[in-house]
């Protein structure tokens, strides 16, 4: 490895490696002003990165994509247990998924919640609030977001931009999520300036945040390392994250091994301080409230699984816990684990499935169980229902 | 924050060494040094900078003390209680849990009720070596073989200086004093060149061919149970190359990190797997560690000059505790006695030893400690023990994932350890063709820093 003495020129160590790391921070501060979307493989990722603050989303978005394909998947890098899907994402002006249409119409509700509400790996038509509101005839709202706990001043800011006199607030709540607690006076008092927040600063902060967060370099990289780690050339070090589980038709599935966890926890806390607070925030604004509890996929497949451990005392109760807690407080709530383990049996029989095999969240077929069982369970109504396609989503863009 | 990831090369490093040489006076250059050694460790736990800045503060009144009093008695004290309390520090952040589970083990296992209360104690990163920065400097100025310094900022700058604060090398405050001293008078340019050649191919051991290595043994390991014959040698000799390229990959991108700032680090790495016996091993094997423990345990016990019996009893005492040093686990300190046993066998047959042809003693040490690296990654003597038993009973197969990988990574760290020169054995000026291969294996070390977090240095855990 020893080297003959050289003049001092360029070609030294002392001058290639610190121009070398100059050009790699150039490279990767260029590309970070460069779309991602050829990227990405799901509109999730494309569409977070410059959201503006208190948004879902970059507003005014629409994302499409022939192949895309579950989180877990990617997560796990099983590329042989992707199922590949269309999907069509679009967001309107405030940065929500929802099919641009006019504001001029009062919404009769609004979701919010998590992925499950914003309906990741289904297109625009397929999501939660698109199939309330084609069932109802109402303008069901899908405020739908990463934070999936907003503070009252979010939601109340929102209603008053829908023009909501009265109506619904249905907060989807899914069983491997946090359970949220009420914020401190400090974090009220925070979330109050976003929502003061003047629009162009909050897309500024969203700008600013999402070059420095998001690296192209990073996941083109990420993905090269993916395709060597191929259980052939080097072993699969993204294995762990996900647990592969077989149903008893032969059919792979995938679950988070984070959440797996969550199902064995024996005493999962079940407070609902979060939504009395919420529900009574809302009511004096003549809001009503309903929580709706969304089981996990492994709560509803297990028993299809083969080979399972025991559930052991208490394991897995946990949301009916919590919908016991919910009723105890007065707090309207609609439990949806029953039907979708009544219902789960059947579909696995006919190779149909309420939940993405390669993805936690659930199918357009899964959406459309839970749609149907909130207008048997809670009918909506509301000066803007009535007529069929009126809804924010019958739009195509 | 780690010397292999994007914000310390992008980010910390460019600043730190941008700032520095931009001051031109020494206390300035000290405070900055301080500074972004600090700023360095916080990445981790900012909390406990101020259990680093509570032990130098220690060591530097140490040595005011031993400046100022030439009484035996007193500089006596001046020497035992801070070294008292530096350990101190040290056996409670690194021990006691150890410790508690130990006796609760024995008393268990004696039919015993009581209980040591379970502290879940976070063990500070580097505390090991900080620690005995100090503990050498202290008992270097009470042997007066140093003369302790009384600008706080020089002495704060030795400690903490970041390329070798949290895994080494273990520098004596004589090793760098000069360099410190004439800190304003550094000549950026003299050592720019020899500086990144050092840590390019520091980078170049850890991130191409450690951490290449770890990804097909580490899977394969956490199943050990269910490894071949072949396997199990292949995940040991992976482990061992790892190790090596690992620490000494850490070790030259803290000289060359040394280098950048005008400071001088010493060599801790001088290929040890061409030792030709385990004393040799060890004179080439974490230089800095083992001659702390021959300066500062061994010798004071009284090495040997006395008796053989004597001599034995100080060599294992010294290796226990050199392997304790290394983690707060029964199979580090079996580890530890295990290498004792062999410089003791070596002591006493060491004659019939070196008649053997070079080649053989070289192959036979080599062998030896990679058994010893059995003990050293195993988690419990369970995994060690189901590892020798396969290792050295046929169990047909393989299944490890990677394996032609790992042949071939094997093969090349074999090469470079057993044949090459190492870091210190080459003059790090190259020819622009070695600039631009360099260049070519820096610039992929970044893009796989780039695909993930960076995995941290295995002697981190120490």
């Amino acid at each position: 490895m020893s080297g003959t003495d050289f003049p001092r020129t360029t070609w030294q160590m002392g001058a290639v490696i610190p121009r070398l790391l100059l050009v790699v921070c150039l490279v990767d501060v260029s590309l970070r002003f460069m779309s991602i979307d050829p990227l990405t493989f799901r509109a999730w990722e494309a569409l977070t990165r410059y959201r503006p603050l208190g948004a879902a989303f970059e507003p005014n978005r629409h994302y499409s994509n022939e192949r895309s394909y579950g989180d877990s998947a990617a997560m796990g890098n099983h590329p042989e247990l992707r199922q590949y899907r269309h999907e069509t994402f679009t967001t309107d002006a405030l940065g929500f998924r929802n099919v641009a249409a006019s504001r001029s119409e009062p919404a009769a509700a609004i979701l919010i919640g998590d992925s499950f509400a914003v309906g990741s790996g289904v297109s625009d038509e397929e999501t939660l609030s698109s199939r309330l509101s084609t069932l109802s005839g109402c303008i069901i709202y899908n405020a739908g977001s990463e934070h999936a706990y907003p503070d009252p001043a979010q939601v109340l800011a929102l209603a008053r931009n829908l023009h909501m006199q009265g109506g619904l607030i249905l907060h989807l709540y899914s069983e491997d999520r946090e359970l949220p607690a009420v914020p401190t006076q400090w974090q009220r008092e925070v979330k109050q300036v976003l929502v003061r927040t003047p629009e162009w600063a909050g897309s500024f902060v969203g700008r600013v945040r999402g070059l420095i967060t998001v690296s192209p370099l990073r996941i083109m990289s990420e993905r090269a390392m993916k395709a060597i780690a191929n259980d052939r050339i080097f072993p699969n070090r993204y294995d762990a994250n996900v647990v592969k589980a077989t149903l008893s038709t032969g059919d792979s599935m995938l679950f988070l091994a984070s959440r797996l966890q969550n199902f064995y926890s024996k005493r999962r806390e079940a407070s609902v301080e979060y939504w009395t607070w919420m529900g009574a925030e809302l009511r004096r604004e003549r809001l009503n409230f309903l929580v709706l509890l969304v089981p996990g996929k492994y709560t509803v497949y297990r028993r299809f699984l083969v080979n399972q451990g025991p559930v052991g005392y208490m394991a897995g109760d946990y949301l009916y816990r919590l919908e016991h807690a919910l009723r105890a407080a007065g707090v309207p709530v609609l439990h949806l684990a029953p039907i979708f383990l009544a219902r789960a049996g059947d579909s696995v029989a006919r190779g149909e499935f309420l939940y993405w095999l390669d993805d936690v969240h659930w199918t357009s077929r899964g959406i459309d169980l839970a749609a149907a069982t909130i207008q048997e369970s809670w009918p909506l109504t509301g000066p803007s229902c009535g007529g069929a396609h009126r809804s924010l989503t019958a739009k195509t863009p | 924050m780690l010397f292999n990831s994007l914000s310390f090369l992008l980010l910390f490093l460019p600043i730190a060494y941008v700032v520095f040489w931009r001051l031109t006076s020494k206390t300035h250059r000290y405070a900055w040094l301080v500074i972004s050694s600090y700023v360095f460790y916080s990445f981790w736990d900012y909390r406990f900078c101020a259990l680093m800045l509570l032990t130098t503060l220690v060591g530097y009144l140490a040595g005011l003390g031993l400046l100022m009093w030439q009484d035996p008695r007193r500089r006596w004290v001046c020497v035992i209680a801070p070294v008292a309390t530096c350990l101190a520090f040290l056996g409670f952040f690194k021990y006691t849990t150890f410790f508690a589970a130990s006796v609760n083990a024995v008393l268990s296992w004696l039919g015993g009720s009581f209980a040591a209360p379970r502290l879940d104690i976070i063990l500070p990163i580097g505390i090991s070596f900080y620690t005995f920065h100090t503990i050498t400097y202290m008992v270097d100025a009470y042997r007066r073989a140093i003369t302790p310094t009384r600008n706080f900022l020089m002495f704060a700058s030795y400690v903490a200086f970041f390329p070798q604060l949290v895994a080494g090398p273990i520098m004596r405050f004589k090793q760098i004093e000069e360099e410190l001293a004439t800190i304003d008078r550094a000549d950026r340019k003299a050592t720019l060149d020899i500086g990144w050649s050092f840590f390019v191919i520091g980078m170049v051991k850890k991130v191409l061919i450690a951490d290449t290595i770890a990804a097909v043994i580490d899977p394969a390991l956490s199943r050990y149970a269910e490894l071949s014959t072949l396997d199990a040698w292949l995940c040991m000799l992976g482990y061992s190359y790892q190790l090596y390229f690992d620490f000494s990959g850490y070790s030259d991108m803290a000289v060359g990190l040394g280098y950048l700032f005008g400071l001088r680090l010493p060599q801790n790495f001088n290929s040890p797997y061409k030792a030709t016996d385990i004393a040799d091993f060890w004179r080439r094997w974490h230089i800095s560690l083992s001659s702390f423990f021959r300066d500062y345990v061994y010798i004071p016990l009284g090495g040997n000059r006395a008796s053989r019996l004597t001599a034995y009893r100080n060599v294992m005492i010294t290796m226990l505790l050199c392997g304790l040093w290394h983690g707060a686990n029964w199979t580090f300190v079996v580890w530890g006695g295990y290498h004792g046993l062999l410089l003791v066998l070596q002591q006493r047959f060491g004659g019939l030893w070196d008649g053997l042809p070079m080649w053989s003693r070289r192959a036979g040490t080599f062998v030896l400690v990679v058994l010893g690296w059995v003990l050293f990654r195993s988690d419990n003597f369970e995994m060690a023990l189901a590892l020798l038993r396969v290792m050295f009973s046929w169990h047909a197969g393989s299944t490890i994932i990677g394996a032609p990988v790992l042949v071939a990574m094997l093969m090349l760290a074999g090469g470079i350890a057993h044949y090459a020169p190492n870091t210190f054995e080459v003059r790090h000026r190259w020819a622009p063709a070695g600039v631009a291969g360099f260049a070519v294996l820096f610039g992929i070390c970044v893009f796989v820093l780039y695909s993930a977090q960076p995995s941290p240095f295995l002697y981190f855990q120490f």
